[in-house]
């Protein structure tokens, strides 16, 4: 039972071929609604980040994450935002907020910075102190 | 688990952040449920929450991420968490669902089903005792909503579900709209299922919303409660009414208006007083 759970787990979280014996229609249809509340869920963590995207967001996402099982929200639309390249100012921002607050090597899960941090965004500078977080918007 | 069964807690609502606001205003709420991954174990308790504790709300964590129903055994980390929450928030009970979330080190992010096999019963049953063995209160479990069907199918849904309450000596978190789901997906009468299940076990009810994509009904809890849902409701409450009733609710928040009235609702086709 354990290997034919871990094949489900493959098949609807990265996309691996349905197994033996499930309808693979219904099981394409979970996989796509799995997709998308995922969307949703990463859009409440990220929401710049989703509006960015604007309707796109969902099928942005979807392509993204279709192989990668999901890491937590968070980890999910921090992943996705640093691989996405040119990020619109208020993404840029939010990732950069994110980026000066805590440390987050890719791999293991993100933990508060302990020293204070500067990071550039699109419309300005943000600094970090003792977890507090001053943006110095440029005029 | 006689105390939780012979009160009567009446309609309830799941205490969500976003919505935080909403239920401190209902005058008569008594019961509400919040997701058990969402409150910290010592740290403080979310905003809004220890105000519904302060008056006098019986607050239920809701886990989501044990995977009583994995092949693995339960992590134990997880189990101590839910037990800890549980008495942080003077819970008179828990619960978990009759799924799985991940396997093989990998996260679904989502609950899945289990075959209704007598091996995956032995699985549950064990991971529950587990569980119970750390809880000082106790949990129901609630069936989930499941687009999709294990081939390795031996049992009955009713036979299957009790058969884990009867080995467990576990509650019923019955979800009201996951039974009409798998009704409507499955192409069955969703009061059919009444029939074959431990009604006076039930502790509570989930009353929550979904959405028809392709022929297919989704349980979403973002979209509105569809008036048929409400109508199982009655029928549910017409054999046997459970002590508690709560509308589940986890993202899309509608304006309070739009909550207060499916609150109400459930409220009419249960019989309890409205709390809104």
């Amino acid at each position: 039972m354990a290997e034919r759970q871990a094949e489900l787990v493959g098949t609807l979280a990265s996309g691996a071929p349905v197994p033996d014996g499930f309808d693979p229609r219904l099981v394409e249809t979970a996989r796509v609604a799995l997709l998308r509340k995922r969307a949703g869920e990463v859009a409440k963590a990220w929401p710049a980040l989703a509006a960015s995207h604007g309707r796109d967001w969902s099928r942005t996402f979807a392509r993204w994450a279709a192989a990668r099982p999901t890491r937590g929200s968070l980890r999910d639309g921090w992943d996705l935002a640093r691989a996405a390249g040119e990020l619109r100012a208020d993404a840029a921002e939010e990732l950069a907020v994110r980026e000066a607050t805590y440390v987050y090597d890719g791999t293991a899960a993100p933990r508060p910075r302990r020293l204070p941090a500067v990071r550039r965004g699109d419309g300005g500078v943000i600094i970090q102190v003792a977890g507090r977080l001053r943006i110095l918007r440029r005029p | 688990m006689t105390t939780f069964l012979a009160t009567e807690y009446g309609v309830g609502v799941g205490w969500r952040p976003e919505i935080a606001g909403f239920v401190a205003e209902l005058p008569g709420l008594r019961f509400a449920e919040v997701v058990a991954e969402s409150v910290h174990d010592h740290d403080d308790l979310p905003p809004g929450l220890a105000e519904l504790l302060a008056r006098g709300v019986a607050v239920v964590p809701h886990g989501v991420r044990l995977s009583l129903g994995g092949a693995e055994p339960v992590e134990p980390e997880r189990v101590r968490h839910l037990a800890r929450v549980a008495e942080r928030v003077g819970a008179p009970l828990v619960s978990e669902h009759i799924a799985f979330v991940r396997a093989g080190g990998v996260e679904a992010g989502h609950l899945l089903p289990i075959p209704r096999s007598r091996e995956s019963v032995d699985a549950i049953v064990a991971n529950v005792k587990r569980t119970q063995a750390e809880l000082s209160v106790p949990i129901a479990l609630e069936p989930i909503a499941a687009v999709f069907d294990w081939p390795d199918n031996e049992l009955a849904e009713g036979d299957f579900l009790t058969e884990i309450l009867e080995q467990t000596g576990a509650l019923l978190l019955l979800d009201v709209a996951n039974v009409y789901a798998n009704a409507i997906n499955r192409g069955t009468e969703p009061a059919a299922l009444f029939d074959r299940i431990p009604l006076e076990r039930v502790a509570y009810v989930h009353v929550a919303g979904g959405a028809e994509h392709d022929g297919i009904y989704h349980d979403t809890h973002t979209d509105a409660v569809p008036q048929v849902v409400f109508d199982l409701v009655a029928e549910l409450c017409s054999r046997r009414r459970p002590p508690a009733l709560m509308l589940e609710r986890d993202g899309h928040y509608p304006p309070a208006d739009a909550l207060r009235q499916e609150l109400d609702a459930i409220a009419k086709a249960s019989g309890y007083p409205a709390v809104t």
